[in-house]
């Protein structure tokens, strides 16, 4: 049976929102929720106004929704959750994506730390840092990163969706594969989804191959791997694009798909059983992308981004019937 | 440590360098073959933005030293593709033979743009003697910057010692802004890790060698067993004007150890410092120890960072 996602609209974009500070003056990328008795906190990344080398930071940033109306906005976080990385660090200008986690009475975090680089636009390395206070702040674990490139995955990492199921934590990511040098000079990478377990979210054991099948070919790429437990199985939610002319051709740009597991390994991917693509017009007309989905007073709800994978900030949708 | 200095061994601008890689021969180091020391090194190469590449070259020496037998006919090891953590160039580069194989731990270099450079460590084997080498894994780094080693991953000597694989190494601690200066300055220390297999790595981000000045970079440690303990050469500086000022070019350190853990620094036991007016004038850096027919040498280079080449000593004794 296919799942029907019903679309209910766009709940926040900080360039028409009023109240948003100067290091939020828009995007609203890659959306993570956390449930709270009277909210829910959605933590996602932001920009502020681009330097004179028309360079951007990426922010991480909350906003909370009213937990009877996902609509109302009822507070937004008055100051950046991480500081950026001092000068040579991996994450120096900008933490995007970041994942957030419970752990016990504390909220962990995954975030992608962005260097910038001479011949390829970045690079992209996983950085943990926790927070004691319901995420209102956050702190570093160390100065440099707990997942970066390695022998096998010798590129960016990054897209990190980090869950922890019984006594292990599972880390979904995307690992570079190659960069292609585009014939206007820009070099663009092609990412696959990839898995990592550890027991204490620092030393990580990495399954080293892709966890689904490309269908774009080898230029997919894929990104956002998120996970649900649901009616005894694994469910991922993902998004996936073509490897170039995706910026400007909204035919190549991203879209929503899913796949399913017994283990977390072997996944089976089944993109018709997801039916959530671009709207006709709007802010979500040229493409649909960085899936969050989660269960809230009896339903299942997705966050996403659209137009500018985020620039236009994020929307949500519930789902018909359940998850099987 | 008693040394005499055999003087330079090798001056690249004096040979026709494969690849036209005829500018520096930088850290030198050695494997011992029935017939020869095959001695690799990073030449380096101009390109068309006008900074270097640093490629691996090898030059054969007779035993004794006295005649070159060949040149590689090409770089011993490809860099690495667009975006690749060793694009931009491999220095240094440490082989050793491990059982019938030459094993090569590379420091990879990768453009950046707030601060120069980024190094991870990559790994690569030769079954030719060194003649060429492929890379482990998909080509990415077996180890790079961790959570409490930030960035600058480089410079490995690797041993097989008491059943294990031993790792020395540096890590960056601080990329620093000086008046005056127009790029940022690294400083980076030295630390060890060990390993099963020679491809996982365990490290704790501990400087295992004391400080001797203000902001001291250490660089390139090489370690042998001699007498009774471990001895380990490496090379440091200051942070700054350390290019054109033979104050504060790299000198040599020495330190010694019984469990390969704790370490004395004592530069003074060193044995080697700058000669006057030769080519190792103002600058020692890049040691490399190694065994030859029951002669213990060190490899290093002088003046300019190896612009012009590589030197040879002889260890007379390990007494101070």
């Amino acid at each position: 049976m296919r799942a029907q996602w019903k679309k209910l609209g766009q709940v926040f974009d900080p360039a028409h929102h009023p109240n948003c500070p100067d290091w939020m003056v828009d995007f609203a990328q890659a959306p993570n929720v956390i449930v709270f008795d009277d909210y829910v906190r959605v933590f996602f990344c932001c920009r502020p106004a681009p330097d004179a080398n028309r360079q951007f930071v990426s922010r991480f940033a909350y906003v909370d929704l009213d937990r009877v109306d996902l609509f109302r906005i009822i507070k937004i976080a008055d100051r950046p959750l991480l500081p950026l990385g001092d000068l040579g660090t991996f994450d120096e200008f900008g933490t995007y994506p970041v994942s957030v986690c419970r752990d016990g009475s504390d909220l962990i975090a995954i975030y992608g730390g962005w260097t910038r680089c001479e011949s390829v636009p970045f690079n992209i390395s996983l950085g943990l840092a926790r927070s004691t206070d319901d995420g209102n702040s956050f702190t570093k674990y160390g100065p440099g990163p707990v997942l970066s490139h390695s022998a096998d995955e010798p590129f960016t990492i990054t897209s990190p969706k980090i869950r922890r199921y019984g006594d292990i934590w599972y880390l979904a990511y995307t690992a570079g594969r190659r960069w292609i040098r585009c014939p206007d000079g820009r070099a663009e990478i092609i990412y696959k989804l990839r898995i990592a377990t550890s027991p204490d979210l620092v030393n990580w054991t990495r399954l080293n191959r892709d966890l689904i099948v490309s269908k774009l070919g080898d230029d997919e790429a894929q990104a956002c791997p998120d996970i649900l437990f649901a009616n005894g199985k694994y469910h991922m939610f993902y998004c996936y694009r073509h490897g170039l002319d995706f910026r400007t051709s909204k035919d190549k740009s991203y879209r929503i798909g899913y796949a399913s597991s017994l283990d977390l390994i072997h996944w089976e991917r089944d993109d018709a059983r997801i039916n959530l693509n671009p709207s006709e017009t709007g802010w979500d007309s040229e493409m649909v992308a960085y899936p969050t989905v989660f269960e809230l007073d009896g339903h299942t709800y997705m966050l996403y981004a659209g137009n500018g994978v985020g620039k236009t900030g994020f929307g949500i949708a519930v789902l018909e019937g359940g998850l099987v | 440590m008693q040394w005499e200095k055999l003087g330079k061994l090798f001056d690249p601008t004096q040979h026709a360098i494969a690849d036209g890689c005829s500018l520096f021969a930088k850290a030198p180091q050695a494997i011992v073959l029935h017939d020869r020391v095959r001695i690799f090194y990073s030449a380096q190469k101009k390109t068309e933005n006008g900074k270097y590449l640093s490629c691996p070259q090898y030059v054969d020496f007779t035993k004794s030293f006295d005649k070159i037998l060949g040149l590689s006919q090409r770089q011993v090891i490809a860099l690495g593709a667009l975006g690749a953590f060793d694009e931009h160039g491999i220095f240094p580069m440490n082989v050793l033979r491990y059982e019938d194989k030459v094993l090569a731990y590379t420091s990879g270099w990768s453009r950046r743009v707030a601060v120069s450079i980024d190094m991870s460590i990559g790994f690569a084997s030769s079954d030719n003697d060194g003649e060429s080498f492929v890379k482990y894994g998909d080509g990415g780094p077996i180890m790079s910057a961790s959570h409490n080693e930030p960035f600058l991953v480089g410079d490995p000597f690797v041993q097989y010692l008491n059943g294990q694989f031993h790792m020395w190494y540096i890590f960056g601690t601080s990329w620093n802004r000086f008046s005056g200066v127009g790029e940022p300055e690294r400083c980076y220390k030295i630390a060890h890790a060990v390993s099963n297999d020679g491809i996982q790595w365990e490290r704790n981000g501990r400087a295992i060698i004391s400080d001797r000045l203000a902001e001291e970079c250490q660089a390139l440690p090489t370690i042998l067993f001699k007498d009774g303990r471990f001895h380990m050469y490496f090379c440091y500086r200051g942070s700054h004007d350390f290019r054109t000022n033979t104050l504060n070019a790299y000198r040599l350190g020495y330190a010694f150890s019984d469990d390969m853990c704790n370490w004395n620094r004592d530069d003074s036991q060193a044995g080697l410092d700058v000669s006057p007016n030769a080519w190792d004038s103002d600058m020692l850096c890049y040691p490399h120890l190694f065994e030859c027919d029951d002669a213990v040498y060190l490899l290093y280079n002088g003046n300019d960072f190896g612009k012009y080449g590589f030197g040879i000593a002889r260890l007379i004794s390990t007494e101070p």
